[in-house]
C-alpha cells in the first residue's frame, strides 16, 4: 500500500467517523437493542425477564393491538388516495401557463413547513363542536352539527382530514417536478395527432408521470403509518380508542404504562409494516433521488 | 399543457384554474388566519356562536396570558438553541464526511455509503425505546444533550451534499491535486464557496425538522425549562385553566416565524424538495 492510498484511507475514515459514532449510537445499537428488548419483560425497575415470542403473540390476541391496526389501516387508506388524486389535479393544473405559479406554490406549502402540533391546536378549534368554525358552516348550508373529536369514528375522520391537509402540498410540489420533467417532444407530437386535453392527460400525463406518482404513494402510506402528533395533541387516542393510531399505542405502552417489552415488539411489528413498503419502492420505484 | 384550442378560449380556461387554485390556496391557508384572528380576540368572543370573521377590536389577552401561565420565551429560547445547534453541526459533520465520499479514494467506502443510506429506511418510532433507554443512562434527560446530540449528522444530508459536491467538475479536482492543496484546505477554498446554496438548503431542512419535531423532545423532556416550543403547547393546552384566544396566541408564535422565514427562503427549499424528493 502506497503512502499516498494510505493517507487517503486514514482521512476517509477519519472524515466519516464523527457519523459512525452517531449511526452507532443512536440507530445501529437501539436496532438490536429494541429487537432483544422485545423478547424480554421489563418495565424499567425490575430486571429484564426472557419470555420469547410472549409479546409477539400477547400483541395479536390483544383487542386493543387490533384495535390499534384498525385505526392505522383506515387512517391510510382515508388519507392516502385522497391525498395523492388530489395532488396529481393540483399538479396538473398548476402545470398549465398560470399566472402566478411561485405565489401558488408557496401557498400550497405552508401547511407542509408549519409544527403539526401548532396546526392540530388550531384544528381542535375549528372542528369544536358547539362554537367550531366547522360546525358554523355545516349548520349555516343546513346540514345538522358533527361532533368531530366526542366521537370514535367522527374523530378518525377530522384526524384524516388533518393528514391530507399537512400532506397535500408536499405530493403536488412532488409530482409537479415530475410534470416538468416530461419532455415537451410527447405534447407536441401528440398535437401534431390531433389529440384534445383530456386525451393527452391520459395518454400521456398520467403514465409518464407514473413512476412519480407510485413515489409519492409509497411515501405517504409511510408518513400516515407514522402518524403521532396530531393524535397527542387532538384526541389523545379517543375517543373510546377510535384514534388509537399505531405509533400512539406504542407511545402509550412504552411510555406511560412503561411495558418496554411489549412496545418494543409493537415497533418491531411497526418497522415491518414500512418496511415493506419501502422495499416495494427500492424494487419497483425508478430511483427519484438524484441531484443533476 | 393546452391544446388545439384557439386563443381567446384558452385564456378563459387558464383564468377558470387560477381562479380554482386562488380559492383552493386560500381555503387550505384559513386554518392560519382563523388562529391569528382568534389569538387577538377576547376570551368571550373565541367561543361566540356564530363565530366573528375579525376580532371586534384587537386585544392582546391571549398573548399577555400565555407569557404569565408558563415560560414561553423559555420554550422559544430552548428551541432556538436545538434547532440550530442541529443546523449548523449537520452541516458541518454532514459536508465533512460528504466530502470523503464524493473526493476520497477510501477502502470500504462503497459499503460504508449503502449502510449510511440504509439508516434512512429506519423509521425514528421503532429506535425510540433503545434511544430513550441510552440518553437516560448517560443522564442526559432534561438536558440539551439530549434534544441535539442524536441529530447532529445525519444521512439524507450526507446523501444531499455528496451529490452536490459530486457535480463539481473534476478539473478543479485536479487543479487542488497538483497544488498539494491539503485536502481539508480544499474543501474549505474550493469545495465551500461552490457549495453555498446545498449548504444552505442542508441547515434549513435540519432546522425546521428540528423546530417542529415532537416525539423526541416529548419523551426526553419533563422540567418545564427544558421544554421545546411545540412541548410547552401541549403543556399549555393541558393546563385547564386555557382559553382559545391564548391557546391560538401560543400557536400562533410558534408557526409565524417559521412561515415568514419561509417566505425568504422558499425557493431554496423548493427546489430542493423537487430535486432531492425526499424528505419534508
Amino acid at each position: 500500500m502506497g503512502l499516498r492510498e494510505r493517507r487517503n484511507n486514514l482521512m476517509g475514515w477519519l472524515f466519516i467517523s464523527p457519523p459512525i459514532i452517531v449511526f452507532s449510537v443512536f440507530i445501529f445499537a437501539p436496532m438490536i437493542v429494541a429487537l432483544v428488548i422485545s423478547f424480554h419483560k421489563w418495565n424499567l425497575l425490575s430486571p429484564m425477564r426472557f419470555v420469547g415470542f410472549k409479546n409477539y403473540i400477547k400483541m395479536f390476541h390483544s383487542d386493543s393491538f387490533l384495535n390499534s391496526l384498525r385505526v392505522s389501516i383506515i387512517y391510510v387508506l382515508g388519507t392516502v388516495p385522497t391525498t395523492v388524486i388530489m395532488a396529481i389535479i393540483l399538479a396538473i393544473l398548476m402545470n398549465q401557463q398560470i399566472h402566478g405559479l411561485s405565489f401558488f406554490r408557496i401557498m400550497i406549502y405552508l401547511p407542509v413547513i408549519t409544527s403539526m402540533a401548532a396546526a392540530a391546536i388550531v384544528f381542535q378549534y375549528l372542528f369544536e363542536p358547539n362554537f367550531g368554525l366547522i360546525n358554523f358552516v355545516l349548520a349555516s348550508i343546513g346540514l345538522p352539527k358533527m361532533k368531530w373529536l366526542n366521537d370514535p369514528n367522527q374523530a378518525l375522520f377530522a384526524l384524516i382530514l388533518v393528514g391530507i391537509w399537512k400532506r397535500v402540498g408536499y405530493n403536488t410540489i412532488i409530482l409537479l417536478a415530475g410534470l416538468q420533467g416530461i419532455p415537451s417532444v410527447y405534447y407536441e407530437a401528440a398535437k401534431i395527432d390531433g389529440a384534445n386535453t383530456s386525451q393527452v392527460i391520459r395518454k400521456i400525463t398520467i403514465p409518464l408521470l407514473s413512476p412519480v406518482t407510485f413515489f409519492v404513494t409509497v411515501m405517504q402510506i409511510i408518513a400516515s403509518l407514522k402518524v403521532f402528533t396530531s393524535i397527542v395533541v387532538m384526541t389523545e387516542g379517543g375517543p373510546a380508542g377510535g384514534t388509537d393510531a399505531i405509533p400512539y399505542y406504542l407511545y402509550r405502552n412504552a411510555f406511560v404504562y412503561h411495558k418496554m417489552g411489549y412496545a418494543s415488539a409493537v415497533a418491531y411489528v411497526l418497522f415491518a409494516i414500512i418496511f415493506i413498503f419501502t422495499l416495494l419502492q427500492f424494487r419497483f420505484g425508478e430511483k427519484r433521488v438524484h441531484y443533476q | 399543457m393546452l391544446i388545439s384550442r384557439s386563443n381567446r378560449k384558452q385564456k378563459i380556461y387558464i383564468f377558470i384554474i387560477e381562479i380554482f387554485l386562488l380559492i383552493f390556496v386560500l381555503l387550505i391557508n384559513l386554518p392560519f388566519f382563523w388562529m391569528i384572528s382568534a389569538s387577538f380576540k377576547m376570551k368571550d368572543e373565541v367561543l361566540a356562536f356564530p363565530p366573528t370573521v375579525f376580532p371586534s377590536r384587537i386585544n392582546l389577552g391571549g398573548y399577555i396570558y400565555i407569557w404569565t401561565l408558563v415560560p414561553f420565551a423559555r420554550y422559544f429560547l430552548n428551541s432556538i438553541i436545538v434547532s440550530v445547534s442541529i443546523a449548523i453541526s449537520k452541516i458541518i459533520l454532514s459536508s465533512i464526511a460528504a466530502f470523503a465520499f464524493a473526493k476520497i479514494p477510501f477502502k470500504g467506502k462503497d459499503t460504508i455509503f449503502y449502510i449510511f443510506l440504509g439508516t434512512m429506511m429506519i423509521p425514528f418510532e421503532v429506535i425510540v425505546i433503545p434511544n430513550y433507554i441510552i440518553v437516560s443512562g448517560l443522564h442526559w434527560l432534561d438536558t440539551y444533550w439530549a434534544l441535539i446530540i442524536p441529530f447532529v449528522v445525519g444521512a439524507f444530508s450526507i446523501f444531499l451534499l455528496r451529490q452536490f459536491f459530486m457535480g463539481i467538475p473534476r478539473d478543479l479536482d485536479d487543479a487542488a491535486e497538483i497544488d498539494g492543496a491539503g485536502k481539508l484546505k480544499y474543501l474549505f477554498s474550493i469545495i465551500y464557496p461552490l457549495s453555498k446554496p446545498a449548504l444552505l438548503t442542508v441547515g434549513l431542512y435540519a432546522f425546521l425538522a428540528s423546530w417542529n419535531s415532537f416525539l423526541w423532545p416529548l419523551i426526553v423532556t419533563n422540567k418545564d425549562e427544558m421544554r421545546v416550543i411545540q412541548i410547552g403547547l401541549k403543556a399549555l393546552q393541558d393546563s385547564w385553566m386555557i382559553e382559545w384566544n391564548a391557546l391560538t396566541a401560543a400557536s400562533t408564535l410558534a408557526t409565524v416565524p417559521i412561515i415568514i422565514l419561509f417566505f425568504f427562503v422558499q425557493k431554496q427549499f423548493l427546489e430542493g424538495i423537487s430535486i432531492t424528493g425526499l424528505k419534508a
